[in-house]
């Protein structure tokens, strides 16, 4: 067993590599042409997406009678898939935002790519609102503007939260992750022989100069965009919550939901951030820039996070029955015995009871444990999802209104079709663009700084 | 004599102290029009070139505090004002059902204004025909050298004595950058035929298929904006009922709301019997009386129901209102003349609706009521 | 794995002044405290929950701050840690302060009356575990697992002093691990026990991180406070700087914020769902001058830190910085009241018996403070994260 020396400071990236490699590692696989595995992977994922597309076809054409949704529930794998991803987009924010604020200096190799997961789980879960609404095509009425109705929107409806949260979300994760594509965009114009590119490179550098006058603007903003963004990525996931608990729906109302929903989706985030970068870590043999050490930090955050997750089930349950509210502490013990109980048992072994291997740091530095375990916590925080927007609604107040929600085969197509859409982008992201931030790791390799002293 | 056409002396740096080293000294000697250049920023950099510390944060904060104000002002505008809708059992201006909102917009507009204004104010991008752009100089420092460029019209500048100084610092590369001589010299273009004709291919591009899209192809189906819907309208024929009619009359003795036939048709007596004024003679009630009156009432019974017509002979003066026959009639009877008629007096119940009739009623007590005031009413 | 002595430190004594201002503080409160159980002992005991529920929010929240420290790798509060270390002391005083409570737990809890139970469903059901076997059980619990961790946590930290031994990080380390979920549910049932169970008919359950946030504010205000303080008077020397006191602030700023957050959230769901078993804890808290409190919390305990610490200056200036640690510590005092206080009278009350009590915690903070710093050294001398907490840099 290998004992931490406390006392030094442990490098961000190993060994000293010059800096010039890093330009070289993370630059030429993008140069490169794919290779064969890239191509069978994007044809698995374009297929996935076509599933997905022609699902949402027939969902246009028939509507949204296809979906397993009816009385009483009313909120099937649409709104699932919705929070699920929602989830997913929430760990890059985080990485990119709080442990920027936290100077966590590990998140540098990982923040570039966990940004752009998360616009495109953002992307992914914005899909899936508009699509709800029947008639995607009249999905305009969702934003507030002077229309021939003479209507407003209803700025107390959490559903029209959602719209601004979500695209606002949406908006200031993708200036986050273009500024700080900007000056690797610049090195990447510099460097690259093609002429198009050049071209294309020039325009979205939009001429950064690595201007050390222009640096100083830019490390502010970053941080000024880094300390909206953090209370932007609780708020996203916290109106989310919003959605469930403000109504009176047993099971849906309780007010851990906020800080619980927030939890549950850097959970899922960090689960997935992991898998993706166990694969990309390994075809771009950048090891040393993606290190064991940073995975392992991620799993940390993960049994945190999961232990979090583990606390609401706990309070939720004990304050169901504490209430001494029967329509409450019925829900509950619906979701624990009722019909779907084997989804409530999914979520509680995949959540809380697997996450407690990386107790052992030799799971927590074990490639294959983790990257099973981090599937099976997307399997669970799916899960979750699913167990409460349906337990909820099948049988609540009414005994006579209960029903039992089965998926049609077209929610399984979208949710297929979802994956793909995620992979798909994904595959084109990492093959155009630098999937790890040059400058940001050029700037915390050993002996990058200069040394403090004359300056202070 | 310098040379006009040189920007700058760009002098390249191997390690971080160096170029640290290199800018303290440059502020030193006074030079003001010079930049430091690294792949990446450097910490203690913009206090070692002197620079003031970023205000980048007061634009946030304006534009910020604007998106708040502006959201919640807009919120409140709408459901107050604009369109007032009473939601939960709430008072119309929610404001912690408002917070939300307000939040997100705030920081939309931060962020999106502290972006757009240091990449497009302060930084003036876009710039990509930047005299440092595209020579060795950049390509070196975007990848791992660190630069120093001090520019030619920095009024220290003198070439040789710079070339001097940034070799004392331990540059190991000197370049001298010059602009472009084709670029300095360089025309507006946008009127050469070939990007006319582009422009003109793209116009016709977007015109025809922007027609097409917003007058055709939103109205194919699955484009379904519910003009048409698989339900009867009036008029139309209907396939099962068996007279085809797609529109059904009422079931034999409906009665239409509002409408409730008169129960007391052609019996005064009983209508004054029996007929009680359902309303009370408040302000507004007597107001409204006194409205329906004039209108209708006056022209013949004349404005104080004194039997004074201002028709002039064109028909039969009716009797005062005053004497004591009408005086001991109840409300119900006077409901009930207004209501039948009487004599030559038609009906007046197409005219005034039943509730104004009985406001009437309480006008015309009113007026006897003045007529014959008594001491009582005095007090 | 040992860490040479990294700093040659010279502790200075604190002044006796200071010793005599604790005791003329413990004297004048806990005469006033006497005097209001004897004038009104259910306003006193509900006044003595006020006290206990700050002083548990300084010494759990002062536990938590290490274990957070030790958990998160960090190394700019090592330098400060033992001032956590001395405060978290407060623990077991606090074990004590609660004694008098239960002479009157039946003032305080209406769950403990048998014949209102019998009488009340709710209550009825609820009685498995609200009733005073178990709630003492659960105190003493609490309590016992605490003081346990804290002994533990900190004999380590102090052995390392002389040792420089790097086996009692790694100890900690685990030690921190564990205690951080044992926290997390300890203190939730501690707040439903103390606070939520006096109106035993409300229910919420964020109320446990509504809770957590305040302990965390309250210890970090108390933390800084003692730090700034020490700092001016020359204590720490010259090795704190500007760095390390704007990552307490920023610390500070964000759970400002945090709470913010849990009691909107909290606010909002109960205000937004209108069920009468859960609005009339807030309608409580919003008639009979309790809205006055309710307003001033909002402006007292978000709107005031929020702007005082937003701008950076205000995190690196210790001045300003210990200012808004005063009234954070404050703020945290007036939550409590709120949460406390509209349950033993329905209309707004302040008097000399509620000026008593916070007189004598603040005593007995000080009082436990100016003890424990004889018996430890300020600085973790032999801590192998010092070096690199103090040469910490933004």
């Amino acid at each position: 067993m290998s004992f931490v020396d406390y006392s030094v400071e442990p490098p961000v990236v190993e060994g000293k590599p010059p800096l010039s490699s890093i330009d070289d590692a993370i630059i030429k696989p993008i140069d490169a042409k794919p290779t064969k595995a890239w191509f069978v992977a994007i044809a698995v994922s374009g297929t996935m997406l076509l599933i997905g597309a022609a699902s949402l076809a027939v969902t246009f054409i028939f509507g949204v009678g296809m979906w397993g949704v009816n009385q009483p529930v009313g909120w099937g794998f649409d709104i699932v898939n919705f929070v699920f991803w929602v989830g997913i987009g929430h760990a890059g924010t985080l990485i990119s935002a709080i442990l920027f604020l936290l100077r966590q200096r590990w998140r540098t190799g990982i923040a570039r790519f966990a940004e752009a997961m998360t616009i495109f789980a953002v992307m992914c879960a914005g899909l899936f609102p508009l699509i709800h609404t029947g008639r995607p095509w009249l999905d305009g009425y969702l934003m507030p503007y002077p229309n021939q109705h003479g209507l407003w929107i209803n700025f107390t409806s959490p559903l029209v939260w959602d719209v601004f949260a979500v695209s606002t979300y949406f908006t200031v994760s993708a200036i986050f992750w273009y500024v700080g594509l900007i000056p690797d965009f610049a090195t990447l114009r510099d460097r690259t022989v093609s002429r198009i590119k050049k071209i294309v490179y020039s325009i979205l550098s939009l001429g950064w100069r690595h201007s050390n006058r222009h640096w100083q603007h830019y490390e502010m903003a970053y941080l000024i965009l880094a300390g909206f963004a953090t209370p932007l990525v609780l708020s996203v996931h916290t109106i989310v919550s919003f959605d469930f608990a403000v109504s009176i729906i047993p099971g849906w109302h309780t007010t851990i939901f906020p800080p619980y929903f927030v939890a549950g989706a850097v959970f899922s985030g960090f689960a997935m951030v992991q898998n993706m970068l166990i694969g990309i870590r390994k075809i771009y043999a950048i090891e040393h820039i993606i290190t064991i050490d940073h995975l392992e930090k991620m799993n940390k955050i993960m049994i945190t996070t999961g232990m979090m997750v583990g606390y609401a089930y706990g309070m939720e349950f004990f304050i169901a029955w504490y209430s001494g509210n029967s329509a409450e502490t019925f829900v509950f013990f619906n979701r624990a015995l009722g019909p779907y109980a084997w989804a409530y048992w999914t979520m509680v072994i995949c959540n809380v009871v697997f996450p407690q291997l990386f107790w052992f740091k030799k799971i927590r530095r074990s490639i294959p444990a983790m990257f099973v375990i981090g599937v099976l916590v997307n399997v669970g925080m799916w899960f979750e999802r699913f167990v409460i927007v349906v337990t909820s609604l099948s049988r609540d107040y009414l005994p006579s209104s209960w029903g039992f929600y089965v998926p049609s085969i077209y929610d399984i197509g979208i949710l297929i079709g979802s994956f793909g859409l995620f992979f798909t982008l994904l595959l084109l992201f990492v093959k155009s663009m630098p999937v790890v931030s040059i400058s940001e790791v050029k700037g915390v390799v050993e002996g990058a700084q200069p040394s403090h002293g004359g300056s202070h | 004599m310098q040379d006009a056409r040189l920007y700058s002396l760009s002098a390249i740096f191997q390690t971080p102290d160096e170029i640290a080293h290199a800018a303290e000294q440059t502020v030193e000697r006074g030079y003001t029009a010079f930049d430091v250049h690294s792949p990446y920023p450097l910490h203690g950099m913009p206090r070692a070139m002197g620079l003031k510390a970023s205000k980048l944060g007061y634009v946030t904060l304006v534009f910020g505090l604007s998106g708040a104000a502006l959201a919640l002002f807009f919120m409140w505008w709408v459901n107050v004002i604009e369109y007032p809708l009473v939601i939960g059992g709430k008072p119309l201006f929610q404001l912690p059902a408002f917070i939300p909102v307000t939040f997100e917009v705030t920081v939309l507009m931060a962020a999106i204004f502290t972006v757009v204004g240091m990449l497009f104010v302060i930084f003036r991008f876009p710039n990509t025909s930047h005299q440092l752009h595209d020579t060795p100089y950049m390509k070196a420092v975007s990848s791992d050298k660190y630069g120093l460029t001090i520019q030619a019209l920095d009024p220290l500048f003198d070439e040789e004595r710079v070339r001097e100084f940034l070799q004392d610092l331990g540059a190991v590369e000197i370049h001298r950058i010059q602009f472009d001589a084709e670029e300095i010299e360089a025309r507006p273009r946008i009127f050469e035929p070939r990007f006319v004709t582009l422009l003109i291919l793209v116009a016709l591009l977007v015109g025809p298929s922007t027609y097409i899209i917003l007058n055709h192809v939103l109205y194919m189906p699955p484009f379904d904006w519910m003009m048409e819907q698989q339900k009867i309208n009036p008029q139309m024929k209907s396939e099962l009922f068996a007279d085809g009619f797609g529109m059904r009359s009422p079931v034999e003795g409906t009665v239409a709301r509002g409408h409730l036939p008169y129960p007391f048709k052609g019996q005064p007596d009983l209508a004054g019997k029996f007929l009680v004024n359902p309303i009370l003679p408040t302000e507004s009630v007597l107001e409204l009386g006194k409205k329906k009156y004039d209108t209708f009432c006056s022209p013949c019974h004349g404005n104080f129901g004194d039997g004074d017509s201002r028709l002039r002979g064109q028909f039969p003066n009716p009797p005062t209102l005053h004497s004591d026959k009408s005086r001991g009639w109840s409300d119900g009877m006077i409901f009930h003349v207004v209501t039948e008629g009487q004599n030559i007096m038609p009906s007046y119940a197409s005219q005034i609706k039943e509730r104004d009739r009985w406001a009437v009623v309480h006008y015309v007590r009113a007026l006897l009521r003045a007529k014959h005031a008594t001491e009582a009413d005095l007090r | 794995m040992k860490t040479p002595l990294q700093i040659e430190f010279q502790q200075k004594a604190l002044p006796t002044r200071l010793t005599s201002l604790a005791w003329v503080m413990i004297g004048a409160g806990a005469a006033l405290a006497v005097a209001a159980w004897y004038v009104d002992g259910p306003r006193a005991a509900f006044n003595n929950v006020v006290m206990f529920m700050m002083l548990a929010s300084i010494g759990i929240g002062s536990l938590f701050l290490i274990s957070l420290e030790y958990v998160a790798g960090a190394v700019w509060s090592t330098p400060m840690r033992r001032v956590s270390e001395i405060l978290a002391f407060i623990i077991p005083v606090t074990g004590v302060a609660a004694l008098p409570m239960f002479l009157n737990l039946h003032d305080l809890f209406h769950w403990t009356h048998a014949e209102a139970v019998e009488a009340d469903a709710i209550l009825k059901g609820k009685s498995p575990y609200l009733n005073v076997t178990f709630f003492g059980i659960r105190f003493v619990a609490t309590f016992a697992i605490w003081y346990l961790f804290y002994h533990f946590i900190t004999r380590n930290s102090r052995k390392q002093d002389s040792t420089g031994d790097q086996l009692f990080t790694r100890r900690n380390i685990r030690l921190s691990a564990i205690f951080i979920p044992v926290f997390a549910v300890t203190v939730t049932f501690l707040a439903i026990d103390w606070i939520m169970s006096l109106e035993p008919h409300w229910f919420s359950t964020i109320f446990g991180v509504y809770y957590f946030s305040g302990t965390m504010l309250a210890a970090l205000a108390a933390a800084t406070i003692a730090i700034i303080l020490l700092h001016e008077n020359g204590y720490f020397g010259t090795l704190l700087r500007r760095d390390h006191f704007y990552s307490l602030g920023a610390l500070m700023f964000a759970f400002v914020n945090f709470w913010a957050y849990i009691a909107f959230s909290q606010y909002l769901l109960i205000w937004y769902a209108n069920l009468p078993e859960e609005t009339f804890w807030m309608t409580r808290r919003w008639e009979g001058g309790w809205e006055f409190l309710s307003l001033a919390l909002i402006v007292v305990h978000f709107v005031v830190p929020y702007v005082g610490l937003l701008a950076q200056e205000a995190k690196m200036n210790p001045r300003r910085l210990k200012i808004m640690a005063i009234w954070i510590l404050f703020a945290h005092f007036i939550d409590l009241y709120w949460l406390v206080m509209p349950t033993h009278h329905e209309s707004f009350f302040f008097g000399w018996m509620e000026v008593g009590f916070p007189l004598l915690s603040v005593g007995i903070v000080l009082l436990v403070f100016i003890l424990r710093y004889r018996k430890t050294s300020l600085i973790p001398t032999g801590d192998p994260k010092l070096k690199r907490g103090l040469d910490f840099r933004l």
